[in-house]
């Protein structure tokens, strides 16, 4: 089964590393800008988290392209865009309800997560953990998992 | 089944063209108005080869040629390398404006002569505009005139209803012909003005009216948001994240 990029908000220190290496990575340079995933930061409240591209199994970007540019890899599962294919209309960036699939002008393509083909660097190089490539049932059961440790809590209050 | 490029080897899907199979076996054969979303058109002219059938040698477009015997191609040799020459003479010849033709007029040591020439002309009628804007399902320009008054316009050249300000038709375009012209919040393309649509959190202009409503028709993952830049729409996904992590605690 596919593996999928899970967020986990309350570990992520907002360092912003993930951003340097995605567009390491892609572009060559360490520019946040150009980076395909972005941590936003809540310093009141102490929160900070990366978005980024969900792969949606009903995408947007997919379903407005108008030349079938932007389909699923079938091993990792992540929504890849022909940039031979593409032609630079820009509905994709205007329909993704997450803001994930942004138009890079240096390089003239659609920038978007690709998974980097199976081996996510953000995971790589994500110093506390925050984001972590991994099963969905397993990512599932944690969350199960966090959910029944609240119950108990709750449940001892109570008792 | 296999046929031989260049003296090799390659296998080769029926059904094909000659120029996607040398593409998928990294053999180079210089295009203008290919695009993969379209296929070839065989317009340009500049992907033609030397084919060999059955003893006989004849020349072909390799982007509309599509394999389905056994055939030998030759994509570099005196005939067609001289050929090429000339089709870059005029191509030249009918847009010496264009700076992408200026450097392929040099590259190819092409020699001038007295053909007319519009010094002001970009535009090499490849159809590449067109097919976008028809992919697209906009449908604003088209090839009008024959012969030597051909040319790409909208309709009477006329702002275009259809014509949403795209820009693809702008950024396909091989030789720059198309002039799209942003100056403050309005974008000018083939004689239509459009008033550019600003972020309702930051203001950023990020697309024009026309192009968001062709986008929310298609699909309206949009529609149901407020009109947002892409980073304020990933700011907005993070504030929920914030309001829900609030909650829990």
């Amino acid at each position: 089964m596919e593996k999928i990029l899970v967020v986990q908000p309350e570990k992520c220190t907002g360092c912003r590393t993930c951003e340097l290496v995605c567009s390491f990575v892609h572009t060559g340079e360490f520019n946040p800008l150009r980076s395909r995933i972005t941590v936003f930061n809540f310093e009141k409240v102490g929160l900070a988290t990366p978005i980024v591209c969900q792969q949606c199994s009903v995408a947007a970007c997919m379903e407005v392209c108008p030349v079938g540019a932007i389909t699923r890899d079938e091993e990792t599962g992540a929504m890849l865009v022909s940039h031979d294919r593409c032609l630079r209309c820009k509905m994709c960036t205007i329909a993704c309800p997450f803001g994930a699939t942004i138009y890079d002008p240096v390089s003239d393509i659609i920038s978007k997560c690709d998974l980097c083909g199976g081996d996510p660097q953000c995971v790589q190089y994500c110093p506390s953990g925050a984001i972590t490539y991994q099963d969905p049932i397993k990512a599932n059961l944690a969350k199960r998992k966090n959910y029944a440790e609240k119950l108990r809590v709750v449940y001892e209050e109570v008792v | 089944m296999q046929i031989i490029i260049d003296g090799k080897k390659i296998d080769a899907v029926y059904g094909d063209t000659i120029l996607e199979t040398c593409r998928k076996a990294d053999i180079y054969i210089p295009t203008l108005c290919y695009h993969e979303a379209f296929g070839g058109q065989g317009r340009c002219r500049l992907c033609m080869v030397e084919l060999e059938k059955e003893g006989q040698k004849k020349m072909v477009a390799a982007c509309t040629y599509p394999i389905t015997e056994k055939i030998e191609v030759r994509t570099s040799t005196p005939l067609i390398k001289k050929t090429r020459r000339n089709i870059i003479m005029l191509l030249y010849k009918r847009a010496p404006n264009s700076l992408l033709l200026q450097k392929l007029f040099r590259e190819y040591e092409c020699q001038d002569n007295s053909l007319k020439e519009d010094p002001a002309e970009r535009c090499i009628l490849c159809n590449l505009c067109v097919q976008a804007c028809q992919e697209i399902g906009s449908n604003a320009i088209s090839l009008i005139m024959r012969g030597t008054d051909k040319r790409v316009a909208s309709p009477y050249d006329e702002a275009s209803e259809a014509c949403t300000g795209c820009g693809a038709c702008a950024l396909i375009c091989p030789t720059a012909a198309i002039e799209m012209v942003e100056e403050g919040n309005k974008r000018s393309i083939w004689n239509k003005t459009f008033e550019l649509l600003a972020c309702e959190r930051c203001g950023k202009l990020y697309t024009t009216k026309e192009q968001w409503e062709f986008t929310a028709k298609k699909n309206n993952a949009c529609a149901s948001d407020r009109q947002l830049c892409e980073s304020c729409r990933k700011k907005a996904v993070a504030e929920k994240i914030k309001a829900y992590q609030a909650a829990e605690h």
